[in-house]
């Protein structure tokens, strides 16, 4: 006698699969739900310097503005800056989590497990980044909520623009961090790296001022960055009534770098997966 | 299709010498390019010093069989599963699983195959043992009506029914190891890979274990497993591959390969104060093959391990070697050789100290 696999692949049997893996994520995501003090504090404390430095700066009464009001056409400076760091803080996030999540499983034993199955080896990194965008969509969205509540920031732009612009900012955010998580499985010393990417972005993305604060070369720096776009868009999308005409070129720039980063993430993914299978780096630990 | 499951013909893998790293013995076969002269091209690559893992491994397992590999801590062992379920691509030499090529047709391989590799913990912990093997399934590509009927019953099978809802950390190592084995079994493939699958485990955990994979031979499968113990070797297999070094050095089934040295007898002596240079003494003997001695536990007993072809002569020198300064023989057997026999036979060294 001998053994019939029950295995039957197609196109849905691979869907499926991606399928698992979302869920996997997402139910252990649930069952240690430490992540929620989290997504209640972050938001507060991280900006909270900066305000009070600007706060400092333009006087309690916003005497002081005139200079922010003329270089950004905005009054709304905690909106401002809230939403730079904002933005900055999702990439981060992204980098320690998505950008780790391969080490992760690595670490844990089952990275290999998964690899021994016939499914797309790129689907565990897509798959276990979907319950990630639903929980910062969230954090966006609480965050918001709470400057809108706390510190009385008036979001007088749109939110239809607002969720477009998150919708369109996803590629460029993930695909840097499915970049990421490939550097991170094949170095020893990874974490030198998330911080200096996230500095990076701190510097040249003007996530707390104007880029027209930055000296020339630094602003070229920036046009490199697709979180200098996210930002802006984002910026004129919830604060401003410039509508549409305000994102669009944003918008454009941010899918381009979004495709890019895609790219690159998955060529890097494809190249780690490859050297793995010759330097055997993935199974030692 | 072929009637062999497996097929290796000169698997060789290399990896890239770690350094710094204390876990090669000086006379791991690390080799260096000749010419290593510092450059002045500091930037170049260094023309790196490989390790060889797997040093030219052929194999032919038969449909059906339990083939055992055997051999010590760092053999190469895991290294040959690994590179025969996809994770590794070999150096050089080529294999085919279930007929089709670990390189070129990757996906069918991993069809083909059931891996447990490092048991219990390739499952996840924070999943319960049912989510685990739902996962798996969809992962095998198992449609899901199918699936679901699959995972009950493989619960049955392994006796967790009980427990299949709790979180796979509260489990038992042994309930670990079950899932995990479940795991490999879902899709029903027709050869299982099984790397040191009892390590770990309870003696009655390890008993149950190994009933279970004669089992899963009567029912069709081919397994090839690896381990370090000799008795589990001899027990479960249809035919043994000794590795050492990277190399198979003897291929064979259990009985023959112990009969290889039958005209040789396996003195077993107990001695206590045993000191190096009595091994030495011993050694020089004529008609003594060869010896391994090592302690047991703690204490200040020593089993040595002596082959010879005539105990006769032998017994009477060995006695008048030991029999000094401080040096006391507490018992002394001669018995059947094993496959441990064959191994020190074959190396001159203990399979596992
Ligand atoms: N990824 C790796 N990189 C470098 N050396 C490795 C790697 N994997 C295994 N080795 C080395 O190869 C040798 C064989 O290892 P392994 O196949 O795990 O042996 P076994 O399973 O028989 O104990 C060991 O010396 C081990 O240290
Ligand atoms: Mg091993």
């Amino acid at each position: 006698m001998n053994a019939t696999s029950l295995a039957i692949p197609s196109f849905t049997s691979d869907l499926r699969a991606f399928w698992a893996v979302v869920r996997r994520e997402w139910v252990i995501f649930v069952r240690y739900p430490s992540w929620i003090i989290s997504l209640l504090i972050w938001p507060i404390l991280f900006p909270m310097g900066y305000l009070l430095t600007a706060r400092a700066l333009s006087g309690v009464d916003g005497s002081g503005l005139t200079n922010f009001q003329n270089t950004t056409g905005l009054t709304e400076y905690v909106g401002y800056i809230a939403v730079g760091t904002m933005i900055w803080m999702w990439q981060n996030i992204v980098l320690w989590s998505v950008g780790y999540s391969l080490r992760n499983e690595q670490m844990r034993g089952t990275l290999e497990s998964n690899w021994l199955s016939p499914t797309w080896r790129f689907s565990y990194l897509l798959g276990s980044s979907v319950p990630q965008m639903v929980s910062m969509i969230t954090l966006l969205i609480v965050s918001g909520l709470e400057y809108a509540l706390l510190f009385g920031v008036k979001f007088n732009g749109s939110l239809l623009l607002t969720m477009l612009v998150i919708l369109a900012s996803i590629p460029a955010v993930y695909g840097l961090g499915f970049a990421f998580a490939s550097v991170v499985i094949t170095m020893k010393e990874a974490n030198a790296f998330v911080f200096l990417v996230r500095g990076i972005v701190m510097v040249f993305c003007g996530i707390t001022y104007p880029m027209a604060m930055l000296p020339g070369w630094m602003q070229s720096v920036g046009e490199w960055l697709p979180q200098t776009y996210i930002i802006h868009a984002m910026r004129s999308a919830a604060l401003s009534t410039d509508g549409f005409a305000g994102i669009s070129h944003d918008l454009a720039m941010i899918l381009i770098h979004g495709a890019a980063w895609l790219l690159i993430g998955y060529v890097m993914f494809v190249f780690m997966e490859r050297r793995a299978r010759q330097t055997g780096a993935i199974g030692q630990y | 299709m072929s009637d062999l499951a497996i097929e290796a013909k000169g698997l060789v893998k290399k990896f890239p010498a770690r350094a710094g790293t204390g876990d090669k013995q000086p006379t791991s076969p690390t080799s260096m390019p000749e010419n290593k002269k510092k450059r002045w091209q500091f930037w170049k690559k260094e023309p790196q010093a490989t390790f060889t893992a797997v040093d030219g491994v052929d194999l032919q397992i038969k449909r059906g069989e339990i083939f055992g590999l055997l051999g010590p801590n760092g053999a190469g062992k895991s290294t040959t599963i690994r590179m025969l379920c996809t994770l590794l691509e070999p150096t050089s030499g080529t294999a085919t699983v279930n007929g089709f090529d670990i390189v070129k047709q990757a996906n069918e391989v991993r069809r083909s195959l059931g891996t447990v590799l490092a048991g219990e913990r390739s499952i996840y912990w924070k999943l319960s043992g049912r989510e685990n093997l739902e996962y798996f399934a969809a992962l095998y590509h198992i449609p899901a009506a199918v699936a679901k009927k699959r995972v009950e019953e493989l619960i049955e099978r392994m006796e967790i029914k009980d427990r299949a809802n709790e979180l796979v950390e509260k489990y038992s190592t042994g309930m670990r190891q079950r899932i995990a084995i479940a795991k490999a079994l879902l899709a029903r493939p027709p050869i299982l890979l099984l790397d040191e699958p009892t390590l770990g485990l309870d003696p009655q955990a390890a008993r149950n274990l190994r009933e279970l994979i004669a089992t899963l031979k009567a029912e069709g499968h081919t397994i090839l497993l690896t381990t370090h113990y000799m008795e589990e070797a001899d027990q479960l297999s249809d035919r043994i591959g000794i590795i050492d070094t990277g190399k198979v050095i003897a291929l064979d089934t259990p009985e023959k390969l112990k009969a290889q040295i039958d005209q040789q007898e396996i003195i077993k002596l107990e001695v206590t104060g045993w000191q190096e240079y009595i091994g030495e003494k011993l050694r020089s003997i004529s008609e003594v093959g060869s010896l391994v001695a090592r302690q047991q536990g703690e204490a200040d007993l020593w089993e040595v391990n002596l082959q010879s072809n005539n105990s006769r002569a032998v017994l009477p020198k060995i006695v008048e070697h030991i029999g000094q300064n401080g040096t006391r023989l507490v018992n002394m057997n001669i018995v059947k050789p094993s496959l441990e026999d064959v191994f020190i036979q074959l190396t001159g060294k203990a399979l596992r100290d």
